[in-house]
């Protein structure tokens, strides 16, 4: 009867002791197969205890050519706007309250020339248009202080006393030199 | 996945980020403003005269000034109060494009005459096309070449200069 290959292995490895070495010793000298099989165990053995190692890197390489294209296959499958970003709740948070703010800033900043006193449009050619965007009491206001005193009110002159004025015709009103004119 | 991140984000931060820039450097200097303002305003002087019937050029018996600041656009008014007459003055005056100004003025006058007991009251409307610096006459209760009524009674004249506003240093 043969022994199996994990007898012979362990022959191999002289990890059988004796009376029974003898035995498999005797019977692989009689039994062409057992010896053909422990032939290919020693030249295993004698692969695994060379030093030469295995050229792995090129395989290696192409395992990870094969994950990233897979990768890459399955973002393509979603556009950018329909992809699921996992992001932490804080920092989700910061940033839309950073957005807010600046939203708000950005349009407090482009109403900020319509609600001021003055809009000004500086023209293309180097001109300046000035619309008043304020209200009226606004106006007064920057008036009386450019004047210092109130537009809302007229300006009374009082005229002497005991001096009676009378019509001497109807109104008229003119540039000085029209007067001079027809006074000539 | 959080270079993806990077990519959606950063650009919007970006793009805000420019357009605030932008707006920034359209906003407009309150002092720059209100020099603009000035450039634009204008100074009226209205100067008032009490002429005896008989007065010759330049000799009124008593006169009183006044000077106001407005805008094109903006009326001024001015009134004057007598013992038995009360004047007022609208004067609202407009840049034209050619530079002129056109002055537009109203005047009411409530008079009441010894020989009448009733008041009486007259508006006009003028349209008055001035240069700067040019006086424009206004006689609310007329002007007569002929023989005055009464040498005991007087007129007025006012006197209206318009020139633009310049800040006293």
């Amino acid at each position: 009867m043969c022994p199996d290959n994990g007898i012979l292995s362990a022959y191999l490895d002289g990890e059988i002791d004796a009376p029974w070495n003898k035995a498999i010793a005797e019977h692989l000298a009689s039994c062409d197969l057992c010896r053909a099989v422990f032939r290919r165990l020693e030249e295993t053995h004698r692969v695994l205890q060379s030093d030469e190692a295995p050229e792995w890197t090129e395989a290696m390489d192409r395992v990870r050519l094969n994950l990233g294209s897979r990768a890459a296959g399955v973002l393509g499958r979603f556009p950018l706007w329909k992809r699921r970003l996992p992001v932490p709740v804080p920092v989700a948070a910061l940033v839309a309250a950073l957005l807010l703010f600046l939203g708000v800033s950005l349009a407090f900043t482009l109403l900020r020339s319509n609600v001021g006193l003055v809009k000004i449009t500086l023209a293309p050619a180097g001109g300046t248009e000035i619309q008043i965007a304020a209200p009226i009491s606004n106006l007064e206001s920057l008036l009386k202080s450019l004047g210092g005193e109130d537009m809302t009110h007229e300006d009374i002159i009082t005229l002497p006393k005991n001096v009676r004025l009378l019509t001497s015709g109807q109104q008229l009103m003119g540039t000085e030199a029209e007067f001079l004119r027809k006074k000539k | 996945m959080r270079a993806a991140r990077k990519k959606v984000v950063v650009p919007i931060l970006l793009g805000l980020a420019v357009l605030q820039a932008h707006s920034q450097d359209r906003e407009i200097d309150p002092n720059e403003a209100l020099q603009s303002l000035l450039s634009k305003a204008l100074t009226i002087t209205i100067s008032a005269r009490v002429l005896p019937p008989d007065a010759l050029d330049d000799q009124a018996i008593w006169n009183a000034e006044t000077e106001k600041l407005t805008l094109p656009g903006r009326p001024i008014k001015v009134r004057l109060d007598g013992d038995n007459v009360r004047i007022y003055l609208v004067v609202t005056p407009y840049i034209q494009e050619s530079g002129e100004i056109l002055l537009l003025a109203q005047g009411q006058v409530w008079l009441s005459e010894p020989t009448d007991k009733e008041v009486k009251y007259s508006s006009t409307f003028y349209s008055i096309p001035v240069t700067f610096g040019e006086k424009v006459l206004f006689f609310p209760l007329g002007v007569s070449s002929e023989e005055p009524r009464s040498k005991d009674f007087f007129n007025i004249e006012l006197e209206i200069k318009i020139v633009p506003y310049k800040e006293s240093p």
